[in-house]
């Protein structure tokens, strides 16, 4: 009926909305826990390292938009793909976190 | 103990038992405790008298009303006869907190200091402020205090050598590698990595979350007025009397036409 974009934000739920980010947000770090562990523990250092962090943001990123937004994350995330595929900006330092405490555990300590 | 990169240091996993491990679990103890405290020094909302919710809610219906107007779910009289209403009632100040204005009294704003509810406002973020700080100020004494001087930890990434005075703080080592840091470089990196654990534990809008209190902070500490409470009510409301006018001249039913539509759609007439 109306196209504008005043009124496709109007019709937007709210909870849901909200829902939708938190539960993208969990996602996210988690994932960047687990990519932060699989580096720690392969002994990857430097750019390795963020490479696979990226990697793992990427396939994160796929998997969500093929699998949980059956392809059209216009619908679920307001942005988009480009706004799924951003790891947000805590979950690096998550990342490195976990990295180095892995890293440590594993290949530092005897 | 002077080795760089290639042969590494060998560490005592006494470290990673005693230094490592209770440094993140303090934190994120500490995290969580921060959350409850702030929560339970939370003084429930003041109940303000009904007068002062009417002015507060009277520009949030105005806005309502106004947000569909080019496509209204209600017909032209029914959103005539409310936007009149409110009009009337902003030009006359019926909807003022202290009755409408007394003559030609010059209206002036309520000054944030003396204003109470405003007062509540600051004291809130002040206190959630002080309830983040002390903590982060123990917790790095403790650090400083107990696990000064030895290296703690290598880490997986370089860093340049200004670095090195930071996250080496203790250990006078002129050419050591600026991966072999300290104690207190693995608060640092715990402080800035568990927001997301925080989010996780405690939900949402946790009082724990480094970030969102650091970027409120600057504005809080500032003092600047909550929006809405210490402005003046009575211009607001005028300006929003031109609103309303305005929005009324733009109203349109969704529901005009509505029979010629139909019809046109079961094409019982011309398209």
């Amino acid at each position: 009926m109306s196209g504008a974009p005043d009124d496709a934000v109007q019709r937007i739920f709210g909870p849901n909305l909200l829902h939708n980010n938190n539960l993208l947000y969990n996602v996210k770090f988690i994932s960047a826990c687990f990519s932060g562990a699989v580096a720690g523990v392969l002994g990857l250092e430097n750019t390795l390292g963020f490479a696979l962090f990226a990697l793992s943001t990427l396939f994160t990123t796929s998997i969500l938009h093929f699998v949980n937004f059956r392809g059209r994350s216009k619908s679920y995330v307001q942005g988009g793909i480009v706004e799924v595929l951003n790891p947000g900006q805590e979950n690096v330092f998550s990342f490195i976190l976990v990295w180095t405490l892995f890293y440590g555990i594993v290949h530092v300590y005897d | 103990m002077g080795a760089t990169s290639a042969p590494s240091l060998y560490l005592d996993p006494q470290i990673r038992d005693w230094v490592l491990f209770p440094i993140t679990v303090v934190m994120i103890l500490v995290g969580i405790l921060r959350h409850y405290v702030v929560l339970l020094l939370q003084t429930p909302p003041k109940k303000l008298p009904r007068a002062a919710i009417r002015e507060q809610r009277a520009l949030m219906q105005s806005n309502v009303l106004r947000a569909t107007s080019a496509n209204s779910p209600i017909p032209f009289t029914l959103y005539k006869s409310i936007s009149q209403n409110l009009s009337k009632a902003f030009v006359d100040g019926k909807y003022l907190k202290d009755g409408p204005p007394k003559g030609d009294a010059p209206s002036t704003p309520p000054n944030p200091l003396t204003d109470p509810q405003a007062m509540d406002g600051m004291m809130a973020g002040m206190k959630t402020q002080m309830v983040m700080m002390v903590p982060q100020m123990v917790i790095m004494g403790w650090i400083n205090f107990f696990f000064e001087g030895f290296v703690l930890i290598k880490l997986p990434f370089p860093l340049t050598l200004g670095f090195k005075s930071m996250l080496q703080r203790g250990i006078q080592t002129p050419d050591m590698d600026v991966r072999w840091v300290s104690s207190l470089s693995w608060y640092f990196l715990n402080f800035f990595g568990l927001n997301g654990l925080y989010r996780i534990i405690l939900g949402g809008d946790n009082a724990a979350d480094a970030a969102q209190n650091m970027a409120a902070s600057p504005f809080a500490a500032a003092g600047a007025p909550q929006p809405g409470q210490p402005q003046d009510y009575n211009k607001l409301f005028k300006a929003e009397c031109d609103n309303l006018e305005f929005s009324e001249g733009l109203h349109k039913w969704v529901g005009e036409d509505v029979e010629t539509r139909i019809l046109r759609k079961y094409g019982r007439i011309a398209p």
